[in-house]
């Protein structure tokens, strides 16, 4: 299941950069449907990054410092949850400048 | 007789930890990263310590206080100087960081006294007796050591089961991600011993990926783009190609992973370059990558052979070849080593874990020496004592919340931070005046539990607090609540009627928003007069429709439609409201790809006659049906509490007859008004009733079930039923009628499947029907009795199933009269 997700995120990353939004409502639709059956997807671009962050594998560009953010997302982060417990179930890989 | 149990795979790039557990072997996951392995490495920033994957994001920035590949040097005198701490750190002292970090992985209850320690065939005595130390310095009070390659022939022996008589000679290949080993290792009656081993520490898979990118994308990219130097602008530090470099190398990682399964693969870069977007695919076949790696790889050939000359061995005395570390999964490794040497070469077991697989083995059969546990147990009790003080919203809308902490004792020095999902540590940091304050980061719309470790002077949690949980999501400031449950009317085809979706609960804090989907339950065509209808109620969640009041309405008609919607297409609705309690619902057809706006606020309620007097006319039915069971039950003074709501609803009928849709003044709101008070008096009334006859329903149908169920034929529906029961106080206690039906129903489901599975099931139907006598056609219906009596006789059970299916087709359709009831105007068209 991680993969389909991956696809999906790309897909929608790669529509977005072609400020392509036709797609938006079946995007929306599917991480809906994701949510629904316990996947909680994270993409976070632009915040600030932090080294606590273990959910993220960063690479970090040039010096890390308390304003360094995430600029590029590779893969997303997702969580799974299962009997209200949640569990960290893929580590977003994600470029820091 | 106690075993150890417990093995550590202590590596140069990473480590793991497994457990031998009664014949099974558990590898430890990292509770922070989803992985077994813990990466050897570890940074110092001041007054915290990051040990494994975070520490390398320092490695560029902050060099000087990253220790990494420490192994290489245990057993030396070289320390590393860590400036941010001025302090020099031993080897020992290093690799006993990572030791204790292993033993986070473990569950807390688990005591870890005793350890195998894996270490490389090529370690002199020195370097075993400071991995020893380590392991003293890192808690643990017995420390046994295991060479690498002798683990990774146990875990392979131990998997395949093979029998070794004879004395043979196998090599244990490993090829790591920046190391290379290869050892000869002696093999007879069950007993191991490494005679020789050679090897390269900067050799590993790593170099198979910067050949890709370095031979492959960056003359393909330079082709593409007429660029020159790109390999080395991509490796320097002054050029601002770091990102690219690291994103082909991922690319080149995947590239080598899809070429160890298949032929050829399909790489896309899709990457700025320049500020220009760079797309392109580029086709690697498996060939060309082995072109580029085969010189590394004889390199590695050249090893065994030299480890096999040098022991005067020849060829044919080889009897084996086991492959460790993860670059053997590429085939072209497994083949060279095959062709070369000629002897069997086995890849069966997990490269990765291997070592710490077959050091666990050797653990759970190593006696443990006895250990006073007591003493421990003792210091336990003690510092369960310790006085602490912790502060924090237990609520919040905010993606980072505060935790402040204050300790009133001595023995805690340091203290540790994880979010129990296993997406924020703080790394291991300094207490200061006995507190700390720390900002962490929550998980959206989520309960976040955290886990604080503190931390003795040498290192060791000395207590844990597992009770923090931040609630994210909610207010903790008392905000707007909704003063009653908002819903939404649908269609409930299999009870004929139309129930309540719960939108947004009552106590919910505005502004609230939420998407809906929905499929059409009828199909609507351009132009007709059929319409959908989407009806937001504010009441409560469990009641009747027509008993709440409608705060949203929406018809769309046939003529509003560009093109047909089409019965089972999506529906999308979207519903918000504001903390003025303005309501918005925007809705969206699929199959016509059309959208609906509306916006409500309580001034333009909409209500329709039509809709009061259909809602009317429902209700009146199932209140005049209810009067005359209770009065045929001498149920008088309930009956007389129905009849009062059966005037009042036909007073409200025929006031409502008398004005018109268009009608200006507040009459009609007055009449919805009412019609919701009546109905709502009828629920209250029924309701309870209603719901203890589900119950009762619900549990007729599970005895009989189980009495079918307790057969020992009928065993394997054992693990459905505990399934569809599995929730079933849940379902109980809701209240909710439609939820206990649906049980119902299920139980109903897997009664048949059961009946139907055996002939002889159909007999106590059978005297069941017997005793039917509404059967539509009577004739027929006896005909079909005598036929059973006779088949009975005969115990022709298989002719009597089949009498039993006429039989249910001559009984009246309950289900289908009510249907008909259900007609489509009365229908949201919402299923």
């Amino acid at each position: 299941m991680t993969e389909i997700i991956n696809q999906i995120v790309a897909l929608d990353s790669k529509l977005k950069k072609e400020n392509n939004d036709s797609g938006n409502r079946y995007l929306d639709r599917i991480y809906h449907e994701f949510e629904a059956i316990g996947f909680q997807i994270v993409i976070p671009l632009g915040q600030t990054y932090r080294n606590e962050m273990t959910d993220v594998e960063a690479n970090v560009i040039g010096d890390l410092s308390r304003t360094s953010k995430i600029t590029k997302v590779l893969k997303p982060v997702i969580y799974q949850i299962e009997n209200n417990e949640t569990k960290l179930l893929q580590k977003g890989i994600v470029v820091v400048e | 007789m106690k075993t150890i149990n417990f093995a550590i795979d202590l590596g140069t790039t990473n480590s793991l930890i497994a457990k031998y557990d009664d014949g099974t072997i558990k590898i430890y996951n990292n509770p922070l990263g989803l992985k077994q392995t813990l990466p050897s490495c570890i940074a110092f920033r001041g007054k915290r310590t990051v040990i494994g994957d975070k520490a390398l994001d320092y490695l560029e920035k902050d060099a000087e206080n990253i220790c990494m590949l420490f192994k290489r040097k245990m057993g030396t005198q070289d320390t590393y100087f860590v400036p941010s701490i001025d302090k020099e750190m031993s080897p020992i002292e290093l690799s006993s960081l990572i030791l204790k970090e292993l033993k986070n992985f473990v569950n807390d209850e688990e005591v870890l006294n005793s350890v195998v320690i894996t270490i490389p065939a090529s370690f002199d005595t020195i370097q075993s007796n400071a991995t020893k130390k380590a392991g003293y310095l890192a808690g643990f009070k017995e420390v046994v050591l295991l060479q690498e390659p002798i683990a990774a022939c146990l875990a392979f022996a131990n998997t395949s089961n093979i029998e070794v008589t004879d004395k043979q000679n196998w090599i244990v290949y490993d090829f790591g991600g920046g190391t290379f080993d290869v050892a000869l290792v002696e093999v007879n009656d069950r007993e191991l011993k490494v005679k020789d081993n050679l090897g390269d520490n900067y050799l590993g898979g790593a170099d198979f990926d910067n050949l890709i990118v370095e031979h492959l994308i960056v003359p393909f990219i330079e082709e593409k783009l007429t660029l020159t130097n790109l390999w080395k602008d991509l490796k320097s530090k002054t050029t601002n190609f770091k990102g690219l470099y690291f994103e082909l190398l991922k690319i080149s990682e995947e590239a080598k992973k899809e070429l160890s399964i298949y032929e050829e693969t399909e790489i896309e870069i899709d990457v700025d370059i320049n500020g220009e977007n760079f797309y392109e695919q580029l086709i690697i076949k498996r060939e060309q990558f082995e072109d580029l790696i085969s010189s590394r790889v004889e390199q590695t050939i050249t090893f065994i052979q030299d480890v096999i000359k040098n022991n005067q061995l020849l060829n044919s005395q080889i009897d084996r070849v086991i492959l460790i570390g993860g670059t053997t999964y590429v085939p072209l490794i497994k083949r060279r080593i095959a062709e070369a040497i000629g002897v069997e070469v086995n890849s069966s077991i997990d490269p990765t874990s291997a070592v710490v697989h077959g050091a666990a083995y050797f653990a759970g059969s190593k006696p443990a020496t006895e250990i006073e546990i007591e003493e421990s147990e003792a210091e336990n009790t003690a510092l369960e004592t310790i006085d602490f003080k912790l502060f924090y919203e237990q609520n919040t809308r905010d993606l980072e919340e505060l935790i402040t902490f204050k300790i009133n004792s001595g023995d805690a020095k340091s203290y540790r931070i994880m979010r129990k999902d296993g997406g924020y540590d703080s790394g291991v940091k300094t207490l200061e005046d006995d507190t700390f304050s720390e900002f962490v980061p929550l998980l959206e719309g989520r309960l976040n539990p955290f886990k604080i470790q503190l931390l003795s002077d040498a290192l060791d949690v000395i207590k844990v607090i597992d009770s923090v949980a931040i609630n994210q999501g909610s207010y903790n400031v008392q905000g707007q609540p909704l003063p009653n449950d908002i819903c939404m009317e649908v269609d409930d085809l299999d009870a004929s009627t139309t129930r309540l979706d719960l939108v947004f609960a009552k106590g919910s804090i505005l502004p609230l928003k939420k998407k809906i989907y929905k499929t059409a339950s009828k199909t609507i065509l351009r132009q007709s007069k059929s319409n959908l209808i989407i009806n937001i109620i504010e009441g409560k969640s469990k009641g009747l429709p027509s008993s709440g009041l409608s705060i949203g309405y929406i018809e769309i008609f046939g003529k509003d439609l560009e093109e047909d919607l089409i019965k089972g297409t999506d529906i999308e609705i979207e519903i918000e409201v504001t903390e003025s309690r303005d309501l918005k619902i925007n809705v969206f057809l699929q199959s016509c790809d059309q959208e609906f706006k509306n916006a409500f606020s309580e001034s333009e309620r909409a209500i329709s006659i039509n809709k009061i007097n259909m809602e009317i006319n429902t209700v009146l039915g199932d209140v005049e049906e209810l009067i005359k069971t209770n009065n045929s039950e001498e149920n008088f003074e309930y009956s007389q509490q129905l009849e009062n709501i059966r005037v009042g609803l036909i007073e409200t009928q025929i006031a409502t007859s008398l004005i018109n849709d268009d009608d200006i003044s507040d009459a009609k709101f007055q009449l919805d008004d009412r019609k919701r008070k009546l109905i709502q008096s009828f629920d209250d009334l029924t309701r309870n009733k209603l719901i203890a006859q589900e119950i009762e329903e619900y549990n007729e149908s599970k005895s009989g079930l189980e009495y079918h169920l307790n057969k020992e034929e009928n065993e394997r529906f054992q693990d459905k039923y505990s399934r569809i029961i599995k929730n079933e106080r849940e379902v109980i206690n809701s209240g909710n009628k439609y939820l206990i039906r649906s049980k119902i129903k299920e139980l109903d489901e897997l009664y048949d499947s059961i009946i139907q599975s055996s002939d002889e099931n159909f007999i106590t139907y059978f005297l069941h029907m017997k005793f039917v006598t509404d059967f539509s056609n009577k004739r027929k219906a006896e005909k079909l009795i005598k036929q059973g009596d006779e088949a009975l006789d005969k115990k022709d059970y298989k002719s009597l199933r089949h009498i039993v299916y006429g039989l249910s087709g001559l009984l009246p359709d309950y289900e289908k009269e009510k249907q008909k009831k259900f007609k489509d105007d009365s229908r949201t068209g919402l299923g």
